[in-house]
């Protein structure tokens, strides 16, 4: 209501001496309203935030407590002395490095294989016209559209089929070539550069892969920045296709070993900070890349679709 | 490097230049395409295929043509199945983007610490799964979890997370809505920064008040948005597993027992890929004939949107 006597008031145009005393008072009152407004979003978002955040940090605490201080009740909220053996315990008691590497090397490989495969279709579906492109760009928006619960068992016989169960080879090839989603992205961002340029460099004699690795490529630094984030993203969280592909722990990642150490029978393994110093090794390395990277991440999400499933 | 060489007007000059360029343009798609046909597009028919098949892997397969379908939909669990599903996805789902949505419009007000509190909301989006899982079975601890430690403190009961079939599914959805809820509202919150602040000021200046302004304009602007953040919520929700299989393993009674896990368990425990594929295609029109309706009933509410797009 005072707002709008506010504004009623900026509206004429010759304010009387009347309006001009009233002034202050008013402007006073609106401007507490409006401070006493922003207060609360902050408080609301700060509740939000700490919803979000308290789980981490429960997970941050409880990995630093003892056994005993963990499980006697009532929990106490901070251990007593730190304990940071849990956490060199990890190392010790399975082969983390040996997953942790694997992971690095599957989101690697992904990566890379994901560079060169997506953005020479793209450059082809983005800036060549040949017979039947349309067409084969709708059958690729079609691929994107599928599940992957429909994918799951087809795939699982196929990797059987090629031996490439419980190898490396289920890791990354697949997950090389067979991305309709990259295709898809990249082509939007090549729409945006000029075709100006392949003209020129046509005429100056460059050859078609020229033109896509010398001068397109480089032009696509931003887009290929978050297609790495999303796809680094996304093979070091997935889980259910580890779960059925591999079975060695030569070859497991950090994501499939976190869920088998964490509830194997053994002793050693029921120890919840113990679980939760792997837990917080296992999502620190992403969570650090984040942290650095966060203006891609959040572009690349919101690009794709995707969340951290 | 004209495309018509100097002097020569046969069109069978033409034709070469243009076929050399044709093939150069197939060989650029040959990976990805090749990719895209072997492990996704393949794997679809392929799996339509076992569906109406018997096969355990190892022996020959057995056509029994549409048996799978006919015995999914006269096993109980296939229902049980489906009923979580649905009741996991319609909780998770609304509740998740009616909450980006407020949460979004709060972020769009402009406080101190805007970033703080997008990065925060975001890190549980690029948790795995799994790690997040992890962390929510030990707060749901029966004894010493956090939540039921708060409501002991508080004196209230201790609730029975994981180990009665009721709240083991409710302990899901919450999981599934603050892992997701991040996410939908970065995309909310680019649609909401979007909406032309000339249409909030003349209301305003008419008399609207905020809450009015949100409901009637910034929402109605979004459409488009929310009906995507609402597509894809629930066909990631639908397709719930990692969390199930950590915390619950379908269990206790089935009271948790989703329909991506049924295809787990008859395709990997069970050794019924028949079956699994079966159930995976059941899914995928499900999926799908949603996927329509969700897009059928806002059409009107996205076209009036798209009238004001500048």
């Amino acid at each position: 209501m005072h707002a709008k006597i506010a504004s009623e008031q900026a509206q004429t145009a010759m304010p009387s001496e009347q309006a001009r005393a009233r002034r202050p008072k008013l402007r006073n009152r609106v401007f507490a309203k409006r401070v006493g407004f922003k207060v609360m979003i902050f408080i609301a978002l700060t509740v939000v935030a700490l919803i979000v955040i308290i789980p981490f940090l429960w997970m941050l605490t409880t990995s630093l407590k003892t056994v005993t201080e963990s499980s006697t009740y009532p929990p106490s909220l901070l251990p007593a002395v730190p304990q940071w053996h849990d956490y060199s315990d990890v190392f010790q008691a399975v082969p983390f490095l040996t997953y942790l590497l694997n992971t690095i090397f599957y989101a690697a490989c992904v990566t890379i294989g994901q560079y060169v495969c997506c953005s020479l279709a793209a450059f082809a579906f983005s800036r060549l016209q040949f017979p039947g492109r349309n067409a084969l760009f709708v059958l690729y928006l079609a691929t994107i559209l599928i599940p992957t619960t429909v994918t799951l068992v087809p795939s699982f016989i196929m990797m059987k089929t090629f031996g490439w169960l419980d190898t490396i080879w289920s890791m990354t090839i697949p997950g090389m070539l067979g991305s309709a989603f990259g295709t898809f992205m990249l082509r939007q961002y090549m729409l945006s550069i000029p075709r100006e340029l392949d003209d020129a460099a046509t005429v100056d004699g460059a050859s078609l892969f020229y033109i896509y690795w010398k001068i397109i490529l480089p032009l696509c630094k931003p887009a290929l920045t978050v297609l790495a984030v999303i796809t680094i993203m996304t093979v070091w969280n997935d889980f259910v296709w580890p779960l059925i592909m591999l079975q060695s722990d030569s070859v497991t990642t950090l994501t499939l070993g976190l869920a088998n150490f964490t509830s194997g029978g053994s002793q050693e393994f029921n120890s919840i900070p113990f679980n939760m110093a792997a837990s917080t090794m296992t999502i620190a390395p992403l969570i650090l890349v984040f942290f650095f990277a966060q203006r891609y991440f959040i572009r690349g999400i919101a690009l794709s679709g995707l969340g951290g499933r | 490097m004209a495309a018509i060489t100097p002097g020569s007007t046969r069109p069978s000059t033409w034709r070469r230049r243009s076929t050399k360029y044709t093939v150069a343009a197939y060989l650029f798609i040959t990976p990805s395409f090749l990719g895209v046909l072997i492990f996704i597009a393949f794997p679809v028919f392929f799996a339509l295929y076992l569906s109406l098949q018997q096969w355990d892997g190892i022996t020959a397969p057995q056509f029994v043509g549409l048996l799978n379908f006919v015995n999914l939909l006269k096993d109980p669990i296939f229902w049980i199945s489906l009923r979580n599903t649905v009741v996991y996805t319609v909780v998770t789902v609304p509740v998740g983007v009616l909450l980006s949505l407020g949460v979004a419009q709060l972020l769009n007000q402009r406080v101190i610490g805007m970033a703080f509190f997008r990065t925060a909301m975001f890190v549980p989006v690029v948790t795995s799964g799994l790690a997040i899982a992890v962390i929510w079975k030990w707060i749901y601890d029966y004894n010493n979890g956090l939540i039921n430690d708060t409501l002991t403190r508080l004196h209230l009961a201790q609730i029975p997370w994981l180990s009665d079939p009721t709240w083991a599914l409710i302990a899901l959805c919450i999981i599934g809505i603050w892992q997701g809820f991040g996410f939908t509202t970065i995309l909310v919150l680019a649609a909401i920064q979007n909406v032309p602040e000339s249409l909030l000021e003349a209301a305003s200046i008419d008399g609207a008040t905020g809450w009015r302004r949100f409901w009637r304009i910034t929402v109605p602007l979004i459409t488009p948005t929310l009906l995507f953040v609402s597509i894809i919520s629930f066909i990631s929700s639908f397709q719930v597993f990692t969390q199930i299989y950590y915390l619950t393993n379908g269990g206790p009674d089935y009271g948790t027992y989703v329909l991506y896990f049924l295809v787990f368990q008859r395709a990997f425990v069970q050794n019924r890929f028949g079956e699994a594929a079966a159930l995976s295609y059941i899914m995928f029109a499900i999926i799908f004939a949603v996927t329509l309706l969700q897009m059928r009933l806002s059409r009107n509410a996205v076209n009036a949107a798209a009238e004001f797009e500048v």
